[in-house]
């Protein structure tokens, strides 16, 4: 049973309101971005970015994956969510070391309704639990991370990781079957070679459409702590794997081996401040990647100034608002998740109670900051009792970079729009999941008369919380994971 | 007062969470530890700011040399005064017995590594030199290798009060990683209290003063971080 937090003094703020001012400066104004700059980076197609973000869409009940049950396994918990480069396939990943991945159904006039459809393609179990023998430790099969690879020809390639193995899978589909073998029958059972008084050559029949996932390489053995973040870079050829205290670069084609990039660890462990949380590869800079740390910093490091990247190019950080103080000031300001913007100009990063917009030139602070559920400041005692402060939110940015997504408790996630800095929050839930439904905007009381349809602070269900979420990377389609359910919503012009 | 409550009521949570950190599926997780050793520290340092004169420390040995290493204050027998200034931690000069090793300094004790196994401390009424640089450091080579008592480093032999919790169940898992002697401390200080909820019975040590003696016991346990 979830402890409530205690009634404690209003917070004001919450959904609705505008993204407060970084620090303590005065003369400091949040700057739209150029408007006209992302959009010719985008370059988005259809129904995609152009207009605003959260508000001037109508998002709408489109899918929802998962068994209804109230007892929720905790294999059947997603642990990631993550589009494809083209969007047409959804991956996502559970507790139980299970990957399903749904596939976009093709326009079809005689069944004009699932145009757009995820539909399940392919499910296959990434990962076992394993035991560590030499530190008698049990290794979660919970996949951490999907990251897909840019696909290359007729297959798809994704890289899904647990606390300490990277796997590379290929999926494929085969849709033709060999017929007319000599030495076989039709069902396979080997024939007398006595027998065989005629050659024939095998012919390629259609059969139904099989999806098979097989791993065709297993990154292991190089991660002493748990692994965080994996990000394939944009060379197509390597990739990144962080855990708390090192970053290791692999390549694609190489098991055996990996360059460690990243060395936090300290040489005295009684010294140890900070950890990794998080890292990724910028989006066209092959040489370029940030991680960002337990103390709410970002380093960006150039894998061409050093081959042990411990000094950094850049270091991200805005100083603390000393008014904020608490016991739980440190642990908030954690950096949950890191994402580089489309255009590679920016970078978003969520901590606990909110989420900034960097300029990557500019270190000292971030150039916008949206409160994701600021009235939760007040109760961060009560969460921290119930373990909540330690959740760990992801965030996204659509495929313009116009808008961006993150999620809270009770199930609901919340949509920035940067240009109108409009927000709103949507609730995930089986209520509001007829099809095509519109979904209906959210609001948390924070105090004072609670109006009607709002709720309040101390109702939220904060075993509800959407940790998860995905854009897709040019439509307004997004995917949200509750719990065991993956919800999926759509724009209604779409 | 209140914020002293308060941040009493933090650190016996964060040792609780530390506690049952250790039995979660996929071992210690590094940042979580780390967090709740900040959070463990930050309400020390409210816990000790706000508590009123206190009577200097009498003889202090207290289970006090714990196993830590590094272990948070004990902040019944001690003064605060002496506790805040980060010049004189560890040195208790007035004490002639440096109560649980003083964390060193305010950026450098968030995150311990594993300190002694529960077996390093004196005998009752015996105090430890003052921990000078050297004996720390000593201290950390040799101990913070993961089964350091099982080589021999460290003094196994344990205090009258810890043989009575000893008997408690051995964890379930041999759950190491980077504290492992967070788990052996854990176990022993706490398998009696966890098991039975607060603790009853014999003090844990007559030198410190009765009312502390929960605290002083929950506090010490800030091991390795």
């Amino acid at each position: 049973e979830t402890p409530k937090p205690p009634a404690a003094a209003a917070v004001c703020g919450g959904g609705g309101s505008d993204p407060v001012p970084a620090g303590a400066s005065p003369w400091w104004a949040p700057q739209p971005p150029a408007p006209h700059t992302l959009r010719d980076m985008a370059g988005v197609a259809g129904g995609g970015g152009g207009g605003g973000g959260g508000n001037d869409f109508q998002w709408c009940f489109s899918q929802v994956k998962g068994a209804i049950d109230e007892d929720v396994a905790e294999a059947d918990i997603i642990s990631t969510v993550e589009f494809n480069y083209s969007g047409d396939l959804l991956a996502t990943g559970d507790k139980g070391g299970r990957v399903v991945i749904f596939q976009r159904e093709q326009e079809n006039k005689s069944r004009p309704h699932s145009r757009g459809e995820y539909n399940v393609y392919s499910t296959f179990q990434s990962h076992e639990p394993e035991f560590d023998y030499l530190k008698s430790l049990e290794i979660e099969e919970k996949i951490n991370k999907i990251r897909w690879l840019p696909q290359q020809n007729a297959a798809h390639f994704l890289l899904s990781t647990n606390d300490k193995t990277i796997k590379l899978w290929k999926i494929s589909e085969r849709d033709k079957r060999a017929e007319g073998y000599n030495l076989k029958d039709e069902d396979g059972r080997l024939r007398d070679p006595f027998r065989i008084t005629a050659l024939r050559v095998p012919i390629l029949k259609p059969m139904d459409l099989m999806v098979e996932a097989s791993p065709r390489r297993i990154f292991a053995n190089a991660h002493t702590y748990h692994i965080n973040s994996i990000s394939v870079n944009s060379d197509h050829e390597t990739y990144l794997s962080a855990d708390d205290l090192r970053i290791n670069l692999w390549h694609l084609e190489i098991t055996d081996r990996s360059f460690n990039i990243v060395d936090i660890k300290p040489a005295n462990m009684e010294e140890l401040t900070e950890v990794i949380t998080a890292a990724e590869f910028h989006p066209h800079h092959c040489n370029v990647f940030v991680y960002s740390s337990s103390k709410g910093t970002i380093r960006l490091c150039d894998m061409r100034s050093s081959a042990l990247c411990d000094r950094h190019s850049k270091f991200f950080e805005e100083p603390e608002d000393p008014s904020s103080r608490s016991f739980f000031s440190e642990i908030i300001s954690s950096i949950s998740d890191v994402k580089f913007s489309h255009s590679g100009r920016y970078m978003m990063t969520r901590d606990y109670l909110s989420v900034k917009v960097w300029d990557l030139n500019m270190e000292n602070r971030p150039v916008e900051t949206y409160q994701v559920h600021e009235y939760l400041r007040s109760k961060l005692c009560s969460l921290y009792e119930n373990d909540c402060i330690f959740d760990k939110f992801e965030c996204c940015w659509n495929g313009s970079d116009s808008a961006i997504m993150t999620g809270s408790y009770n199930n609901f996630f919340r949509l920035f729009d940067r240009n109108t800095r409009r927000d709103i929050t949507l609730e995930a839930s089986r209520e509001s999941s007829k099809p095509r439904a519109i979904l209906k905007p959210r609001k948390v009381c924070t105090g004072g008369k609670r109006k009607k349809d709002e709720i309040s602070v101390d109702s939220l269900d904060f075993n509800k919380k959407i940790l998860h979420t995905a854009w897709h990377p040019t439509d307004n389609i997004i995917a949200v994971a509750a719990t065991n359910n993956l919800y999926i919503f759509q724009d209604k012009i779409n | 007062m209140e914020a002293q409550k308060e941040a009493q009521r933090i650190m016996t949570l964060s040792v609780w969470k530390m506690y049952n950190s250790r039995l979660q599926r996929g071992g210690l997780r590094l940042h979580r530890s780390l967090q709740l050793s900040l959070v463990m520290r930050s309400a020390r340092e409210v816990y000790l700011s706000a508590k009123p004169e206190e009577e200097e420390l009498g003889p202090q040995p207290c289970l006090g040399e714990d196993a830590a290493g590094r272990a948070a204050a004990c902040p019944g027998p001690q003064a605060p005064e002496e506790r805040a200034a980060p010049a004189d931690r560890g040195n208790a000069p007035g004490a002639g017995d440096p109560e649980p090793m003083e964390t060193q300094d305010g950026s450098g004790d968030s995150a311990r590594a594993p300190a002694a196994p529960a077996g390093r401390r004196p005998a009752r009424g015996v105090s430890l030199p003052p921990p000078g640089k050297a004996s720390r450091k000593r201290r950390s080579s040799s101990l913070d290798k993961p089964g350091a008592a099982e080589a021999g480093l460290v003094p196994t032999k344990k205090a009258r009060l810890e043989a009575e919790e000893e008997e408690g169940e051995r964890q379930p898992q041999g759950q190491d990683g980077p504290f492992p002697s967070l788990a052996k401390v854990l176990q022993t200080r706490f398998s009696g209290m966890l098991r039975g909820g607060p603790p009853k019975g014999p003090e844990p040590t007559p030198g410190c003063r009765p009312g502390d003696g929960v605290l002083s016991i929950l506090v010490r346990a800030v091991v390795a971080f």
